[in-house]
């Protein structure tokens, strides 16, 4: 029988992957895909400047009649990014939240979601 | 037990105007470096860089500037001095940049530094000295902070005697 053995890579993935929705209360213009990421880099410069909003996220996936997207960002500024996330509060004025909805490493682990599982 | 750490980090502003030196204020100094450090990292980062932020020591005639900060901010801070372009002080902006001599955990070692840094400076200086009156000036101020080294070697060459 061959011996049993087992790898841990800690912090060996390079990007982070996050599924986002942004929720906009008040029914107004919904913005595209490019206004969606200059929101993002947006938030990314007030919180944490020029060094922030100089971070590599690329919205991967962005559907404008749910606001959701899925981004993604390098490891190292994971945090940055969903601190950044968290502490927006308007968008042209406008009030408006990003809602965090999964996080992963990989890719394929943001295409099943088993809180929307219907039993 | 546990103490509250802080860096100090030793500048010398430098400025092709020649006004410039005489009218730096610490004041003015701290706002432009507050300004760059909100700029470049952000409403996070000048937080945590304003937490144990003063401007400690500032020498117009040399143009040499001592800041404090914690020591878990350090690096935000020097990551941010070269984006210091210009100082504002009694409504004239001079453009100027710092140039950063000297990380230390203590005044004492800035100090220290800054003689030893001094020192050679004045070396150098003399060697660019343009007229003779320069070159007196200099040789003087050369000989006053290396005399106390002479007389304690004559001193010890007379007590082998």
């Amino acid at each position: 029988a061959a011996a049993f053995e087992r790898r841990v890579l800690r912090r060996a993935a390079e990007h982070h992957y996050l599924r986002v929705r942004l929720e906009l209360p008040d029914g107004g213009a919904r913005p595209n895909a490019a206004q969606f990421k200059q929101l993002v880099v947006t938030a990314l410069r007030e919180l944490h400047g020029e060094v922030g909003a100089a971070l590599p996220v690329d919205v991967l996936t962005y559907e404008e009649k749910t606001l959701s997207a899925i981004l993604r960002v390098i490891s190292s500024g994971f945090v940055k990014l969903w601190s950044a996330l968290t502490l927006l509060g308007f968008y042209q004025n406008r009030r408006c939240a990003f809602r965090v909805l999964q996080t992963s490493p990989f890719l394929l682990a943001l295409s099943g979601n088993s809180r929307e599982l219907v039993l | 037990m546990v103490r509250f750490k802080n860096r100090y980090v030793l500048c010398e502003v430098i400025s092709e105007d020649s006004r410039c030196r005489q009218c730096i204020e610490d004041r003015a100094l701290g706002l432009a470096v507050r300004d760059a450090i909100a700029r470049v990292h952000g409403d996070y980062g000048l937080a945590c860089c304003s937490i144990s932020f003063t401007v400690k020591y500032l020498n117009a005639y040399t143009g040499t500037v001592l800041l404090r900060c914690r020591k878990d901010s350090y690096r935000l801070l020097c990551s941010a001095l070269p984006f210091v372009r210009s100082l504002e002080s009694r409504a004239q902006r001079y453009s100027c940049f710092l140039n950063t001599l000297h990380v230390g955990g203590t005044i004492r070692t800035c100090q220290k530094f800054l003689i030893q840094y001094n020192r050679t400076q004045l070396l150098r200086l003399l060697q660019n000295c343009t007229n003779e009156e320069e070159r007196q000036c200099v040789q003087k101020s050369l000989l006053s902070c290396s005399l106390t080294e002479e007389q304690s070697q004559s001193g010890d060459e007379e007590e082998e005697d």
